[in-house]
């Protein structure tokens, strides 16, 4: 393999990757049950993966609103669970 | 009407009128004041635009306490054995402030300083935006997709024990940008976590350390980490992780490059009345380069650069208990492999077991207690005079963790 070909692999790799993952996503559906799942259940289904279940009274309405976001990026959270977490813990 | 019905019907006209306008004047300055009010506040709704920036601060401290034995034994000799008691809790001690700062809902950046007793360092520092659903896109200083405890696990409110499982932090974090995103895939659910970065880098004598802004090669490394969790109520969770790239450039080492692969899981799920928490993590790390120099006396040595790191604990929470200072109480238990790469001069095989209880005072305010003992059979080139010392450390800790 010429030295360049051999330099830009990490690269092609990275881009079918990309191509892979974003083909895949799309194609994806949940199901029914776990569409039904109320906020209060997510949040003591995710949040417990890596610590305690937060208390609501912890932070304000829009405090959780980033702390959802921030909380999307380190465990992968899909929208639609973050949004029903964040709106259960806003209730308070 | 007579004159008398005409005066009465005047005075009354006239009493009423009396008493009547200043309450309608104080109500009337009532309801302008209300309307004024309802006025601002749908002036304030008008002037929030999506784009509106909100800062926020939270963050770690960690400190305590450790009391060390270190029992050194050369072959063929007797034992030497040193004692510490640190306050501050050795180089577990943390103190992080961290900074989030929300731009409407597409736009976050994140932002961790961190003091560890000795430096003072930055942990992240990235932002990422929210592109679509099941698609973050990042760019800046971030922790790699590499396993779970980096990018999970390793604050001290998280953990379960006070030690970090020893060989666990690489590849760490790295200057690049990257792309992210959880799924629904019916029942189930998967993740992926895709990144480029400068990559690792490549020292002489064939240890690599973390990148730095400055990228040592042309080459970038890839890094990923695609997860599966099977079962819908998320309790148990699968994942790979894989990392490729050049380390060095210049001669010997053109064609130097790092490969590491590495499997992760977590299982947690209430066995009533016990919370059960089991996770894991295996990597290994494999570099190319040959051959490498000596510190001692930078002459040239070959070996087989191959290093693996391993943990696995186990912690139970008896939540579902009476009383209220049990169901606080969580027994936990990690068991760590380490091996550096053999006739090299940092080779070793490390072992160690972790035994700790912990009690949570709320859901982010833990105390740990911990005992750890280790082993750590000395595997370095002949050269070095330390082949087949053997390290034995028996470490108490008692740590105090808090996330605010």
């Amino acid at each position: 393999m010429k030295p360049i070909l051999k330099r830009k692999m990490p690269l092609v790799a990275f881009a079918v990757v990309v191509a892979l993952a974003t083909s895949i996503m799309v194609s994806c559906a949940e199901s029914q049950k776990v569409k039904a799942k109320t906020g209060a259940q997510l949040w003591a289904e995710n949040c417990q993966r890596c610590h305690n279940t937060p208390s609501p009274a912890s932070f304000s309405h829009d405090q959780w609103t980033t702390i959802g976001m921030h909380m999307q990026t380190r465990a992968q959270l899909t929208d639609e669970e973050r949004d029903k977490i964040v709106a259960f813990l806003r209730q308070f | 009407m007579s004159n008398n019905q005409l005066t009465v019907f005047v005075v009354i006209t006239v009493f009423f009128g009396l008493t009547i306008k200043p309450a309608l004047a104080q109500q009337s300055g009532v309801d302008s004041a209300l309307l004024q009010r309802i006025d601002a506040l749908e002036q304030q709704m008008a002037d929030q635009k999506p784009g509106e920036s909100h800062l926020m601060i939270v963050g770690v401290a960690t400190f305590g306490f450790n009391a060390n034995k270190t029992t050194v034994i050369p072959q063929g000799g007797p034992g030497q054995s040193a004692k510490t008691v640190t306050l501050g809790d050795a180089d577990r001690y943390e103190f992080s402030p961290m900074l989030l700062w929300r731009h409407g809902t597409k736009w976050l950046m994140e932002f961790e300083p961190s003091f560890d007793g000795n430096n003072l360092g930055v942990n992240w520092a990235n932002i990422s935006y929210f592109a679509a659903p099941g698609l973050i896109v990042r760019a800046g200083y971030f922790v790699l997709p590499f396993g779970i405890y980096n990018k999970r696990l390793a604050a001290g409110w998280i953990d379960k024990v006070a030690p970090d499982p020893v060989g666990i932090d690489l590849p760490g974090s790295d200057f690049g940008m990257g792309i992210s995103g959880g799924l629904p895939l019916g029942s189930m659910k998967w993740s992926y976590d895709i990144s480029l970065t400068n990559g690792l880098q490549l020292q002489p004598d064939g240890e690599l350390q973390g990148a730095g802004i400055v990228d040592n090669n042309l080459n970038k490394t890839v890094s990923g980490r695609l997860s599966l969790l099977p079962f819908s109520n998320s309790c148990l969770e699968i994942g790979v992780s894989a990392l490729y790239g050049g380390v060095a450039s210049g001669l010997p080492y053109n064609n130097a490059n790092a490969t590491m692969y590495g499997a992760d899981l977590n299982f947690v799920k209430t066995l009533s009345p016990i919370l059960v928490n089991i996770k894991g993590q295996f990597s290994r790390l494999l570099v190319n380069g040959q051959p490498y120099v000596k510190p001692t006396d930078s002459s040239a040595y070959t070996f087989d650069n191959r290093s693996s790191s391993s943990f696995i604990q186990c912690s139970f929470r008896p939540t579902a208990g009476q009383h209220a200072f049990v169901k606080n109480l969580e027994l936990a238990f990690r068991y760590v492999d380490f091996e550096t790469p053999a006739n090299s001069f940092w080779g070793q095989n490390y072992h160690e077991e972790d035994l700790g209880l912990d009690y949570w005072f709320s859901w982010r305010t833990v105390l740990k207690f911990t005992y750890a003992w280790s082993r750590s059979t000395n595997t370095s080139d002949n050269t070095s005079g330390l082949k087949g010392v053997v390290t034995n450390m028996n470490n108490i800790y008692l740590q105090f963790s808090l996330q605010l």
